[in-house]
């Protein structure tokens, strides 16, 4: 056995038991904010199984959108509602969690089979670029897929203005052409309240 | 190969038109930081002169041989210059006649402009994608504008739950169509419409069934077909009505768009699958949107339920897949832009006024604004298809066309449903028309005096002569339209295989 299958498999077996630890942690952990910053690191880990698999683009691609901006965006959700409520017990957690399990237990069977009866080696090696893969896909977004990428430019800009628009809080007070106050709400006023209003 | 890169032709020119819009985008988004006073002032101006520009190009456009731009992702042929006209008219309409409404309701003018135009110029790049990876992003571009229009008004709960419901079902649409186009992929190897068409011929025909289906679901979610339809009503109800305006125009003509391109290139060799498909969306749609309409008792989601109905309509052209089907479905909806966007006017006109939209507040109207009453009179008949309306000769075509194509069932139900559809078009003018003054609602015998000189209010009423002239005269025209809607489609090259399909089999 060379020494790189070596430390392939011990890469392997480390990464995996990070994933099937962190994993079990984010379920299991009752504190949510644990289960966030385990649920990075389980992203992270994964992300190293994609290099472990020469696919370094899409490992980076991993870091930057799972950990970079999804687990962040979930840890801002945790500490803008982190109120301190205790939770009333759920009546019929049992069969809640029968359900789950059964509907989880299905999805891997499921994934399992998939697993065990699909050909998994490429047809042709050539079909594996490896390394060369980061090169291919900067080559393609910037000849066939141009249009795509620069239309995301301007779909991220509008994006970011609508965001501030809705977040942010000056609210113009008065009708700038004839100096009316207004309330920033439908013209056509509802004639009978809204669920929402009733308080 | 960086060298190769450097020697390629792009075709750039194909996206002039949607160059100006961008510029447009920006322009407003540059006056917006020097205040609201200006961009208020300003902003009109640039939009303007950018969708102007942006019609000009595309007119120029006209007939030119087609070459794929950016390597396959997209192609400027006749029919998508068509849709890309509708669509950015349909902005122009919906830009003039929410002015008034924005600066009313106290919102920023200058971020409403933008993003109305980045939908636009998202709208007008998905009616001429030819790549599963184009589509998807201008898909994402118009709906991500979308979902920010109907929340625009913040303050208003209305408006932000018509915002979330709008982002929860797209978002699942989006991932539907994404999830059917890794089937795609995954058996063609492929992301160009074209080559994958060529390449699932021969494929196992339930995953295609499969990613047909999913495709057709997504199409379905953004022309608001029954039984895709659930979000509609309330996404019209509460956006802000000039949204609602360019969502039942502009957004519905590039999924139309999308539809035609993506089944008569990807999808050629399944025409009899999607047809059956397409056939039970536009009976479901004609049935269900002009029934529950009679039961509305607000004028938005009447219109809303209508907007269903007139979509159904339109898919019957699709259906029949001929050279006169799918001119008859692009004449529809340049006629359905002017109808439409009318009676959208007059209602944003009353309801600037009453501040109601209220179908019982109409009552007796015509003593007090017979401008509106006219108006929406007119528009309403149109959309009921009354001659000698422009859309009394849109739906005949459509009807003619869907008959010589052995259609049969779709144009009974068409007819059927037209006839239903009259009936709560002409109660709400019969509400505005035959009530005596005494029986007038409270809010019309306290209606304000008629003021056109406030800022904005100018350009509502272009836009409402205009529309309601066209609505009204625009059957005169309608041979030359259609001719001109006949030359879009038959000078489009991949529709051509599809039309001969459709002309061996009838």
């Amino acid at each position: 056995m060379s020494i790189a299958i070596t430390t392939q498999i011990i890469c392997f077996s480390v990464l995996s038991l990070i994933i099937l630890i962190g994993a079990l942690g984010v379920v299991l952990l009752e504190n949510i904010v644990y289960s966030a910053f385990l649920l990075g690191g389980v992203f992270m880990s994964v992300a190293g199984l994609y290099l472990l698999l020469n696919a370094s683009f899409v490992a980076a691609a991993q870091v930057l959108v799972y950990v970079g901006a999804v687990n962040v965006l979930i840890i801002f959700a945790i500490m803008l509602v982190n109120k301190k409520e205790d939770l009333k017990p759920i009546s019929d957690i049992k069969s809640r969690r029968i359900i789950s399990t059964s509907i989880c237990l299905t999805l891997l069977s499921l994934l399992i089979r998939v697993d065990l009866t699909n050909v998994w080696s490429l047809s042709s090696p050539q079909n594996s670029i490896g390394e060369e893969s980061t090169i291919r896909i900067g080559e393609h977004l910037f000849s066939d897929y141009l249009l795509p990428f620069e239309v995301a430019s301007v779909l991220l800009l509008m994006a970011m203005i609508g965001a501030i628009v809705l977040a942010r809080r000056d609210v113009m007070t008065k009708d700038i052409s004839t100096g009316l106050p207004v309330d920033q709400e439908l013209i056509e006023k509802s004639s009978e309240p809204l669920l929402t209003n009733k308080n | 190969m960086p060298n190769d890169i450097f020697t390629i032709n792009l075709n750039a020119q194909a996206i002039i038109p949607e160059a100006f819009i961008l510029l447009g985008i920006v322009g407003t988004l540059l006056v917006d930081l020097a205040g609201e006073k200006t961009a208020s002032k300003w902003a009109p101006i640039i939009c303007y002169l950018s969708i102007g520009s942006s019609l000009f190009s595309l007119a120029l456009q006209w007939s030119n041989p087609v070459e794929s731009a950016f390597l396959g992702s997209f192609d400027s042929d006749n029919l998508a210059i068509a849709f890309r006209a509708i669509i950015s008219l349909s902005t122009l309409v919906s830009l003039l006649i929410s002015w008034r409404y924005t600066e009313q309701s106290g919102s920023p003018i200058g971020e409403f402009a933008a993003i109305v135009l980045s939908a636009t110029l998202g709208a007008m790049l998905l009616c001429g994608s030819t790549d599963l990876i184009s589509v998807f992003i201008s898909l994402e571009t118009l709906s991500v504008a979308s979902y920010l229009l109907s929340g625009y008004l913040k303050r208003d709960p209305r408006s932000s739950e018509a915002a979330l419901k709008y982002l929860l079902v797209g978002s699942a649409a989006a991932a539907v169509y994404l999830y059917g186009s890794s089937f795609l992929y995954g058996l063609s190897g492929s992301t160009n419409l074209a080559t994958i068409g060529l390449e699932i011929i021969n494929k196992p025909s339930f995953i295609t069934s499969l990613a047909l289906v999913f495709v057709l679901s997504t199409v379905a979610f953004k022309i608001a077909a029954v039984p895709f339809h659930q979000w509609t009503p309330d996404v019209y109800e509460g956006s802000p009505t000039p949204v609602v305006a360019f969502l039942s125009v502009g957004s519905k003509t590039a999924g139309f768009a999308f539809a035609i391109r993506i089944l008569s290139t990807t999808f050629s060799s399944f025409d009899e699958e999607w047809k059956l498909l397409f056939t039970i969306l536009a009976i479901l749609s004609m049935a269900l949107g002009n029934v529950v309409a009679l039961a509305q008792t607000s004028m938005k989601r009447m219109l809303a339920y209508s907007s269903i109905g007139q979509a159904g309509f339109v898919m019957i052209g699709i259906v029949s897949g001929t050279q006169d089907g799918l001119s008859a479905a692009v004449l529809y909806l340049a006629a359905y832009l002017f109808m439409n966007l009318g009676a959208f006017s007059c209602v944003i006109l009353f309801s600037l006024r009453t501040g109601s939209d209220r179908i019982l507040d109409y009552s007796g109207l015509y003593q007090k604004d017979p401008l509106i009453t006219l108006g929406l009179s007119l528009c309403l008949l149109s959309l009921g298809g009354l001659p000698p309306m422009l859309g009394f000769f849109g739906k005949i075509y459509l009807f003619f066309a869907g008959w010589a194509n052995h259609q049969y069932l779709l144009v009974i139900v068409g007819l059927v449903t037209s006839v239903i559809s009259i009936y709560y078009y002409i109660s709400v003018i019969k509400m505005m028309v035959v009530k005596e003054p005494q029986e007038a609602s409270e809010i019309v015998k306290s209606y304000p005096e008629i003021n056109w000189g406030i800022v904005g209010l100018p350009p509502l009423r272009i836009a409402l002569y205009t529309c309601v002239a066209v609505t009204a005269l625009g059957g005169i025209l309608s041979n030359p339209l259609f001719k001109l809607a006949n030359t879009a489609v038959s000078e489009t090259p991949f529709l051509q295989d599809i039309i001969a399909t459709a002309k061996n089999i009838s």
